[in-house]
């Protein structure tokens, strides 16, 4: 009569099968956070719609954005930009949303938006060699234009950004002083 | 395949739900928090997010006046440069400029205008307005005004020059008050009164370190605390290493090793107090050994006759052998120059002892010439350019005055005499008579501990001003100091409360004294100087003449001939000859060391306190931070016994202090030397209750031609209490050891 | 298995770059070095290094990418004192480098040795192997008393407790400088566009700072001074700092 390891064993694999599924459950729970509970697109103090203004009105991104090819920081617009475009014209003045803005403004305060893209803080990051490189705005934001409530549609985690810097062949782009800090 | 019971299904499912529930709690906890996008309601002109710009101003750390430049990021101050066409920094900085951040930004600023709200002195204040503080200085200064007894307000300020000191000196005038004094214990007084005698000029002149070939310095710490620190800082640099081909010497003689004679060539400890001696000594053998040839030859003979090499060597302990090397060189030298300061001006003797080192000078040939003296003039840049005295006489006056009750009201501005004067001046007790004291400072201290008001100033970095720097730098020239960043607090500039009150107290005060800000002021005042320069005057010109001097910081007229450049003759420096030896407070017998306190080029005189980056900034020669310390030389520390750490008993005629012993290669074996700049009492989290004063020891000895303290003419003695202290310092061991560390292996032999 | 173990080999090896792309190098030269420790500041305030406070200056846990040392010479009265500026030397063959078990100090292309705060572990390994003693621990996660903390440079991380910092050659400089040269046509970093703080600030002009490399700028001119010399050389560190020793008259 031999002894069998897998008999030995036996005790030991219910509490190892239990133990690897509630692992598994884990990474369940981890990527459905990820993917559906995560705010990727975060509610914002005035609903303002993308589509409407660079679908519909054809108003190119920069219009708006007027850092990005200048500094590190692509720029929200301020408010005096927002309201210059809608007091000018006649048939954007009123809705509830636009009225929101003028709000802020006439408080002279600043709309508080919350952030969808967020690089943390021991990252150099900047705008201005992206576009400089020729990248569009899309590859790395998605489908804004038609986006009437943003929504982040990459995990921004060094990996994404080593494996673009990867792929285009960045010079020194693999280098951790080129985006550390 | 075995069935699953149902019991274990279930746990199956339990097992994997839990899973899932931590591993969406994971998620949870490791997701960033919401962050913000605050947008710019009404973006700035000028800016770009992500961007640094740079704003040129005036430091304020100590009297140099450097230009600065100061690196902007989102509305915050983020760094101090030198500004790279300011011709006194020339790009650089110094350690304590670079620290204003500390001031601009430090958590114990005065934030709103203060009452005493308790025992004048007990630390305890409440809250007021503006309107009310303002209001009740006002009125008080506007009654005294009417009642024809103005001349009972005082105001004591720090050392201030420019617009600012001409807008306190009119609001005096025009109150009835003549009673407006300076004090700043690092004013060089000794040097202006001795400059006064030989060269009959209140403007301090060019010492031309950078294209000298042998500087001799008395005392002198131009590189660390003395007079304009940055710039002679690059003028040795360039004596060094700014010609091919030649190597400036630099001599260094004083009782305890500063910052400078770390440096120097040659470091000298003579006596203390015997400084001027040995430059007679150096100039008798100058003259003597036929190097001077001028046609006062024998004026100069009759007048240093008693100070033969041998006579001064046995006072001051310096060879005879090495007077002679130094008068050798001294006139041998293409460019040599001999300056005083420190402790070597200091004394009883002081104003003595500079005269004699100007005499140096003159019998050397170095006035007026390239590395040599040379001469400003006082047209620089409008009247502002001659500052104020802010000696030690001053106080001393408003001390008296204080006493026998003559003052009523006294506005002090940035200056902290009750920590910077000597016990025995009894300045502080002196307050107590006095009904009404106003500060206007930045920073809680000693002194505006014993205000009745405090109003909060904006710091330099926050203020508009002007300033012409003193010494100059051979050609006209003029700084603005503008505010870099907004203030940050419910606080004004010191020339906007003056003009503030002005308007309280009315009459012709708000009259003669139109100008709404001290912006306006300073544009006024720059646009008459404008005006009287170019004869054209549009506003047009003036704006744009206005904006380039803003963006530049400093406006200048290089290769203009500041005028001043005419070399006095040296009658009256051979008539004011006299024997320089200083006397000392307390007997030798009962007080065998002589207390040697010195500026550091962390704190000055005690106001870099405050700063943490100074704090924390070891001490150049000794590596110590946070704390004070006296130096004695090893020899006399193992005589006494005494080990590193030992606290002392410091004891002069007037006063003692507690303080750790440190034991210090370089000071003479019958010299203590202290650090000025700690012991601070109510100076902010910084400063704390750290060390001691040696100020408050020092016997208010005064050098008997100028009326100034003699700071350095104490003498005391030591006692072991038996207590330990432990010192903070950086350095481990300080001896190489033969290893490859400041010069290649095979020098060390 | 084994081109693996030559590949780690190589890259174990310090300075496994061919060919630096700038090699950024700085000369001191202590006949004009007072000590006056205005560079002290300037790192202070352009690298966000903590205030660390009494206590943990006592504890011998301060934190300067660089200080000044002091040695003194002789006795009383013959005493002399030599002041050096002490900060990391960017070895080519740092010692530093082969030690660290995560790769979180590494030679870049730059001939930078750099220091990954992310990576870092905080074995402390690599400040027992530096013969210069110029890497510094994060015991502890450092606070600003507001608003003290308005003043951090935003181009610097601030550091977290468990981690090792060290001298960077100011890279958030070299960084904006090369971005410069980019936005300019592509262009070379020319001399002088990079100016650590500890060097600008220098009131004596004693350090110089540049692309060893370029044949024509000031540093490496002032590397062919008859005065220079590597401190510590015979460790064979191969340290990127020349200093040049003091002189007489």
């Amino acid at each position: 009569m031999s002894i069998s390891v897998l008999d030995a064993l036996r005790p030991a694999k219910k509490p190892a099968l239990l133990t690897l599924v509630l692992v598994i459950g884990l990474f369940v729970g981890a990527w459905v956070h990820g993917k559906y509970l995560s705010d990727r697109s975060p509610v914002q103090p005035i609903d303002f719609s993308h589509t409407i203004h660079t679908t519909d009105n054809e108003i190119p991104c920069q219009h708006c954005h007027i850092y990005a090819d200048t500094t590190p920081v692509a720029g929200v617009p301020s408010v005096s930009k927002c309201i210059g475009c809608h007091k000018s014209l006649p048939d954007v003045r009123e809705g509830p949303e636009i009225l929101k803005l003028a709000a802020y403004w006439e408080n002279r305060e600043p709309i508080p938006w919350i952030k969808v893209h967020d690089v943390p803080d021991f990252v150099h990051f900047t705008h201005k060699r992206h576009i400089k490189a020729g990248l569009e705005c899309q590859e790395c934001h998605g489908s804004v234009e038609t986006m009437d409530r943003v929504t982040r549609v990459v995990t921004i985690r060094m990996s994404w950004c080593v494996d673009c810097h990867t792929e285009k062949e960045v010079e020194n782009g693999r280098d951790c002083w080129t985006c550390h800090k | 395949m075995s069935k699953i019971s149902r019991r274990d299904l279930l746990q199956y499912i339990g097992a994997g739900g839990v899973g899932a529930v931590g591993g969406v709690l994971y998620g949870e906890s490791v997701q960033r928090n919401v962050e913000l996008l605050i947008p710019q309601v009404v973006p700035p002109d000028d800016y770009s997010p992500g961007v640094a710009s740079w704003y040129n101003t005036v430091c304020n750390q100590c009297s140099a006046g450097c230009g600065i430049s100061v690196r902007i990021r989102e509305g915050k101050a983020k760094k101090i440069e030198g500004n790279p066409v300011h011709p006194v920094s020339q790009g650089r900085t110094c350690a304590r400029g670079q620290a204003g951040l500390n001031a601009l930004y430090n958590p114990d600023r005065i934030r709103t205008p203060l009452q005493n709200a308790g025992q004048r002195g007990s630390g305890s204040f409440e809250e007021i307005s503006w309107g009310d503080a303002l209001a009740t200085v006002g009125s008080r200064l506007g009654r005294l005004k009417i009642e024809n007894n103005a001349s009972r307000v005082r105001l004591l300020t720090g050392r201030v020059r420019g617009r600012l000191d001409e807008l306190f000196a009119q609001f005096m005038g025009l109150l009835g008050s003549d009673h407006y004094q300076q004090y700043d214990f690092t004013y060089p007084s000794a040097l202006m009164a001795a400059n006064k005698t030989s060269y009959g000029t209140d403007v301090l002149p060019y010492y031309d370190i950078k294209n000298a070939t042998f500087v001799l310095s008395f005392g002198a710490d131009y590189l660390g605390t003395w007079i304009s620190p940055v710039h002679h800082s690059l003028a040795y640099g360039h004596l060094r290493h700014g010609q091919e081909g030649r190597r400036g010497k630099t001599v260094q003689i004083e009782p305890r090793m500063s910052l400078t004679g770390a440096s120097a060539d040659e470091w000298i400890p003579a006596r203390p107090g015997t400084e001027g001696l040995l430059a007679l000594g150096i100039a008798h053998a100058l003259v003597s050994d036929g190097r001077y040839q001028g046609s006062d030859r024998d004026e100069w003979s009759t007048a240093l006759a008693a100070f033969s090499p041998a006579r001064v060597s046995a006072e001051t302990e310096v060879s005879d052998d090495k007077i002679s090397q130094l008068a050798r060189e001294f006139g041998a030298s293409a460019a040599s120059l001999a300056i005083a300061g420190g402790a070597a001006a200091a004394g009883t003797n002081a104003v003595a002892s500079v005269v004699a080192v100007n005499a140096l000078n003159h019998i050397a040939g170095n006035l007026g010439k390239p590395g040599g003296v040379i001469f400003n003039s006082e047209q620089a840049f409008s009247s502002a350019a001659a500052s104020r005295p802010a000696g030690h006489q001053g106080v001393l006056d408003l001390t008296e005055a204080m006493e026998a009750g003559d003052v009523e009201v006294l506005l002090v501005h940035d200056a902290n005499p009750v920590y910077a004067l000597p016990e025995n001046v009894r300045f502080q007790q002196a307050l107590q008579n006095v009904p009404l004291i106003v500060a206007l400072s930045s920073f809680p201290d000693e002194t505006t501990e014993m205000a009745d008001l405090i109003l909060p100033t904006n710091t330099y970095l926050e203020s508009w001003g002007d300033d012409v720097p003193d010494p100059g730098v051979g050609f006209p020239v003029a700084s603005i100091s503008q505010p870099v960043v907004a203030p940050l607090y419910d606080t004004l500039s010191a020339g906007d409360i003056v003009l503030s009150l002005a308007r309280q107290i009315g009459g012709e005060l708000p009259i003669r004294m139109r100008w709404g800000t001290m912006e306006e002021f300073i544009r006024d005042r720059w646009r008459e100087e404008y005006n009287k320069r170019e004869s054209a005057g549009e506003a047009q010109e003036f704006e744009a003449f206005w904006q380039a001097s803003l963006e530049a910081g400093v406006w200048g007229q290089p290769g203009a001939d500041s005028g001043g450049n005419s070399v006095p003759s040296t009658s009256s420096t051979i008539a004011s000859i006299a024997n320089p030896v200083s006397m000392f407070a307390g007997g030798e017998s009962d007080y065998p060391l002589v207390l040697h306190p010195y500026l550091t080029a962390t704190f000055l005189d005690g106001r870099g306190a405050n700063l943490p980056w100074l704090q924390e900034l070891p001490d150049p020669m000794t590596s110590v931070v946070y704390g004070s310390w006296a130096e004695l030389n090893p020899a006399t520390a193992a005589e006494m016994g005494i080990k590193d750490g030992d606290v002392l008993e410091i004891s002069s005629p007037t006063g003692t202090v507690r303080v750790p012993a440190l034991t210090f290669p370089a000071i003479r074996p019958d010299v203590v030397a202290m650090p000025i700049g700690q012991g601070h009492k109510g100076y902010g989290r910084y400063a704390g209750d750290r060390g001691a004063n040696p100020i408050h020891v020092v016997a208010n000895q005064i050098d008997t031609q100028s009326g100034e303290l003699a700071w350095a003419a104490t003498r005391v003695k030591i006692k072991r209490t038996g207590e330990k202290l432990q010192i903070i310092k950086t350095d481990g061991v300080t001896r190489t050891l033969g290893r490859q560390i400041l010069a290649p292996k095979n020098d060390h032999g | 298995m084994s081109t693996f173990v030559e590949k780690l080999r190589s890259y174990r090896k310090p300075g496994y770059y061919d060919e630096f792309d700038y090699h950024w190098t700085m000369t001191i030269d202590l006949d004009r070095c007072t000590g006056c420790e205005a560079c002290v500041v300037a790192c202070q305030a352009e690298n966000n290094l903590p205030i660390v406070g009494e206590e943990r200056f006592a504890q011998s846990r301060e934190i300067k990418w660089i200080r000044i040392e002091r040695y003194w010479e002789g006795e009383y009265p013959n005493v002399k004192m030599g002041f050096i500026p002490m900060l990391c030397q960017q070895c080519d063959d740092a010692p530093c480098e082969t030690a660290c078990p995560v790769y979180a100090t590494y030679h870049n292309q730059d001939g930078l040795n750099t220091q990954i705060y992310n990576r870092c572990i905080g074995t402390r390994t690599c400040a027992v192997y530096c013969p210069y003693e110029v890497r510094y621990f994060n015991w502890f996660t450092y606070t600003w008393d507001e608003p003290l903390e308005q003043q951090l440079n935003p181009d610097v991380s601030v550091r977290e407790k468990g981690v090792m910092e060290k001298c960077t050659f100011c890279i958030q400089r070299i960084r904006i400088a090369k971005d410069n040269a980019k936005d300019d046509d592509e262009r070379r970093v020319r001399d002088g566009e990079v100016v650590p703080a500890c060097v600008q600030s220098c009131p004596t002009e004693a350090m110089v700072f540049g692309n060893s490399k370029d044949p024509g700028s000031k540093v490496s001119k002032m590397m062919k001074n008859p005065r220079g010399y590597k401190v510590l050389e015979e460790l064979n560190t191969s340290p990127s700092i020349v200093y040049l020793t003091k002189a007489h008259s």
